[in-house]
């Protein structure tokens, strides 16, 4: 297991870019702690929108933490946030038309005793 | 003193016409186009939820809270672990890099033991399966695409984490891949065996009708686990080191997407029920 780098030691320490390990710690530590604070949220009897908000939020929180700081955009050259992020506004364009769509009346998807009767 | 004077820079390539190395940029085009294939799934998910058929299966009497929030806890942790593993790497310290990468894949494995377990419950004790409710064919299809990414994740790691003892001398690729193979036998016996018993032992089975009914793949997986621990004692100079940071990052990219996905769908699939 301890088998050395041919090019690289760990005893050069001093010329990599500062450590990050801190950071990824507390962060992950956040990550854990919003996750229980979201365990616990369902439960709590307050009004449901401010649930399912609460919720929708923390989620964002807990994304944005692990893409900035875990996958390293904010380190990173913006061109990958961009490129990230247009995957993403299509996919979230997408559930949004698709929610709304089906959410409709008309557009509802048929029952499966309605689809029986049908067929 | 003078061999370690350049600095690598690990996010920046002055090669490439974007000053982003070209695994990088490959890499993030992918998890942008997998976020629509996510994002599909996800909405067909709500859009039968929003709109259920008679017969369909009551998610909050199917579901088992604590062990997903468990899997989640768990989750996010082995992304800390990979993020722990990139900035070793970056440091050029190739040691604490495989130590990392083995705890990402284990943590991989608990995860998708988890979800093993979670399937066959659903099926055998709730009677939830693919095609007898809408939720099933739904539910299935989403997680079970997840779990196929993070066994894909694992895998990947594993191919990294046996790439980090190629000899700096060359050769060795007849090693190499019965070193792949002893990983994936051990990551496949822990995450479909050895993890699921653990939960069910948790959950009240016994110790010893688990050891005895599932003998032969416990052994396979031990034998596993001790070729490994056989192919890591090498002890000659390897090739892999700073250099090759962009390439730990390329898969520590992929398995933070496939914990992102998941922050997702355990909020809008599993939480979102429970209100």
């Amino acid at each position: 297991m301890s088998a050395p780098a041919a090019t690289h030691t760990p005893t050069a320490v001093g010329h990599h870019e500062p450590s990050k390990f801190h950071i990824y710690i507390q962060i992950a530590m956040i990550l854990a702690v919003i996750t229980g604070v979201e365990v616990v949220l369902v439960y709590t009897p307050i009004v449901k929108w401010l649930v399912v908000t609460a919720l929708v939020l923390l989620s964002a929180v807990k994304f944005m933490f692990v893409i900035f700081f875990f996958m390293h955009l904010r380190w990173d050259k913006m061109f990958c946030t961009i490129l990230f992020f247009i995957g993403l506004v299509l996919a979230g364009g997408t559930m949004w038309a698709l929610l709304h769509l089906f959410g409709a009346d008309a557009g509802k998807p048929l029952s499966a005793v309605v689809g029986l009767l049908l067929f | 003193m003078s061999s370690h004077a350049a600095t690598i820079d690990h996010h920046h390539d002055s090669t490439t016409s974007t000053g982003i190395p070209n695994k990088k940029l490959l890499w993030w085009a992918f998890l942008a186009s997998d976020c629509m294939f996510f994002g599909t799934l996800i909405s067909t998910h709500l859009v039968y939820r929003l709109n259920p058929p008679p017969g369909n299966a009551i998610p909050t009497q199917v579901f088992n809270i604590e062990l997903t929030s468990f899997s989640t806890f768990i989750l996010l942790m082995s992304s800390l672990l990979m993020a722990l593993a990139v900035n070793a790497i970056q440091r050029g310290n190739v040691r604490s890099t495989r130590t990392m990468l083995l705890g990402t894949m284990f943590f991989g494995c608990i995860f998708l033991g988890g979800q093993v377990y979670e399937f066959g419950h659903f099926v055998h004790m709730k009677h939830m399966t693919l095609s007898n409710s809408l939720f099933g064919s739904t539910f299935y299809t989403l997680t079970g695409t997840h779990g196929t990414h993070v066994a894909i994740g694992v895998l990947l790691l594993g191919m990294m984490y046996v790439r980090t003892f190629k000899p700096a001398a060359g050769g060795g690729l007849s090693m190499n891949f019965l070193h792949m193979l002893a990983v994936a036998v051990a990551a496949g016996v822990a995450f479909i065996v050895f993890v699921p018993g653990m939960i069910e032992i948790i959950y009240g089975a016994g110790i010893g009708e688990f050891l005895s009914s599932h003998a032969v793949p416990l052994s396979v997986g031990a034998a596993a686990c001790i070729a490994m621990a056989w192919f890591a004692r090498q002890s000659s100079t390897v090739e892999f080191g700073e250099k090759n940071a962009i390439d730990v990052e390329a898969v520590g990219l992929y398995w933070h997407f496939v914990d992102i996905v998941w922050i997702i769908i355990f909020t809008a699939v599993y939480l979102l029920e429970y209100l």
